[in-house]
């Protein structure tokens, strides 16, 4: 109790003296981390977008005729297995009660579009994925071709290349905002290195004094190290504050304005994003502390 | 106690600041360190908390080699070795009381016991008054008890004193020597380095002479002896 109160006075002393170093190293921790949730959160919101679109990028479905035979469905489903490009793992039977259900389920909120419908509408199906999504035109060129029984099947649909495009885009994106935290948090770790090499250079004739009455050199290391471990902390609660009011303020009213888009938020994901960004910040100022402490201070 | 052994510390520049020093101090020794400027004193002081390292010799402190100490040892070996430094390295942003209870805190001493010891020792200097003074506001006698003070605040075995006397007035400087001599009188080793001739030659105490780093005089119940 005692030399935690010793600690926390020291690293109070030490950062008052240095404190516009502080603040641009919180500031610079803050938004490494602050641009981490960003994107992580528009990551989320977008994968989320695409796992709830109509169909998925690579998928191929394939509608059949009500007339279509038990014999025939084998065929047709042994010939999809057979194509090299598909992922014969994905190929799934989809009859036309499942598919009813799905309609009435996506669809509860307009029971006008199904209350009235006595003779189900909608074919059976297949539905399978490629094994890479760039064959999906491939893959319905072969099944238009030579697939047994052409005369069962109805439609062939695959992803829209707009999705397809929009998930390219977000791929950069999301490189360019992984490269962008990554540069970030190494400047933010030199810069708390720095604030905690002006402070050990502040004090090196006090540390020359505590040393020659005996302080170990962990005694004299905490202080800068629960400085460093203080940056990152206050740093990452900064990101936290700006993330949850982005969230709230901007995104959470994009989801909701733009509801066709089928955008959202998985469920806990801020009991893991925000955890995660302050341990962000605590390990930026561990590293920092601990990369001036090793450079500048020879104990 | 204390054991040197063929010790010589040579400073960069050829500087010969100790050479082939041998000699013996026992436990509950009282030792002036005598010699002129520049003869070695305080490098003899700095050899011994390993501040400095001998350029060749041995140096045994309670039959420890000092000069394969671990690293991580040194902090404990200057736990036993109170220091009064020449130039007091005194903590400028600490108050008399936080210098001395520092040396306490390192040592993991109690909050309690850190409140009550400090203030009884710092009165025992005659600093009682001064617990929240600052360094710098302190006369250079003033600061010099302050590092007495700090020297043997955690009761250490042996105690260093360079020039304990060196800024105080000669009726001051007699009263710290027997000060120092009531430490020693409680089993403490003390050695004290100075060129105060008064203070030697009233207290008759054993005599380590230096000039020019060598061990010119070991004498027991000595003098001063230069001019
Ligand atoms: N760090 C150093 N680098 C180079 N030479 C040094 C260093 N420290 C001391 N010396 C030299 O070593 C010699 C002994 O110095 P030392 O400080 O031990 O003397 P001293 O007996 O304590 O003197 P004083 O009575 O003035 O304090 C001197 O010639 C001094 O100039
Ligand atoms: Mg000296």
């Amino acid at each position: 109790m005692n030399r935690v109160k010793y600690f926390a006075a020291e690293t109070w002393a030490s950062l008052r003296k240095n404190i516009i170093l502080a603040v641009a190293a919180i500031a610079v921790v803050a938004v490494s981390l602050g641009i981490l949730g960003l994107v992580v959160m528009g990551w989320n919101m977008f994968t989320n977008m695409i796992k709830n679109a109509e169909r998925k990028v690579g998928e191929v479905d394939l509608y059949l005729t009500d007339l279509t035979t038990t014999e025939e469905l084998k065929a047709i489903e042994a010939f999809l297995a057979s194509i090299p490009e598909v992922d014969a793992a994905t190929i799934y039977f989809k009859s036309k009660d499942e598919a009813l259900q799905e309609f009435k389920e996506r669809f509860k909120d307009q029971p006008e579009l199904w209350e009235y419908i006595d003779e189900n509408p909608l074919p059976n199906s297949y539905e399978l994925m490629t094994k890479d999504p760039k064959d999906v035109g491939v893959v319905v060129n072969r099944i238009k071709n030579d697939a047994p029984h052409p005369e069962r099947i109805e439609d062939i649909k695959s992803a829209s290349s707009a999705i397809e495009k929009l998930e390219n885009i977000f791929d950069k994106f999301r490189q360019i905002g992984i490269v962008a935290v990554v540069a970030l948090a190494v400047i933010a770790i030199l810069l708390v290195s720095v604030t905690i090499q002006v402070a050990i250079f502040a004090r090196r004739r006090e540390i020359g004094i505590m040393k020659l009455v005996g302080a170990t050199n962990w005694f004299i290391r905490w202080p800068f190290v629960i400085e460093g471990v203080f940056e990152g902390t206050v740093g990452s609660l900064v990101a936290i504050l700006v993330v949850l009011s982005v969230k709230v303020w901007i995104l959470d009213r994009l989801v909701e304005s733009l509801q066709f888009l089928r955008l959202s938020f998985s469920a806990g994901l801020l009991a893991v994003l925000v955890p995660c960004i302050l341990l962000g910040g605590v390990v930026i100022g561990a590293l920092g502390s601990a990369y001036a402490l090793g450079r500048f201070l020879e104990v | 106690m204390i054991r040197m052994r063929r010790v010589t510390k040579i400073y960069k520049g050829n500087v010969y600041a100790l050479e082939d020093v041998t000699l013996d101090i026992e436990k509950g020794e009282f030792v002036f360190l005598v010699g002129p400027s520049g003869s070695g004193k305080t490098t003899f002081i700095k050899l011994l908390i390993k501040e400095e390292e001998p350029t060749s010799g041995q140096i045994y402190i309670a039959d420890t080699n000092i000069n394969q100490l671990r690293k991580w040892k040194v902090p404990y070996l200057r736990r036993k070795i109170g220091c009064v430094f020449q130039d007091f390295k005194l903590l400028p942003h600490k108050t008399v009381f936080q210098n001395v209870a520092y040396a306490m805190e390192v040592t993991g001493k109690s909050r309690r016991l850190i409140e009550q010891q400090v203030p009884e020792v710092l009165k025992l200097v005659g600093l009682g008054h001064k617990l929240d003074a600052f360094p710098d506001e302190l006369s250079g006698g003033e600061q010099q008890r302050v590092a007495i003070a700090r020297a043997f605040i955690n009761r250490p075995p042996i105690l260093l004193a360079d020039e304990p006397t060196g800024n105080v007035d000669p009726s001051l400087g007699e009263g710290i020597v027997r000060l120092l001599e009531k430490i020693n009188s409680t089993g403490t080793t003390v050695i004290v380095a100075t060129h105060d001739k008064n203070i030697v030659d009233a207290f008759r105490k054993r005599v380590i002479a230096l000039e020019n780093g060598r061990i010119i005089r070991d004498q027991d119940r000595g003098v001063y002896g230069y001019e």
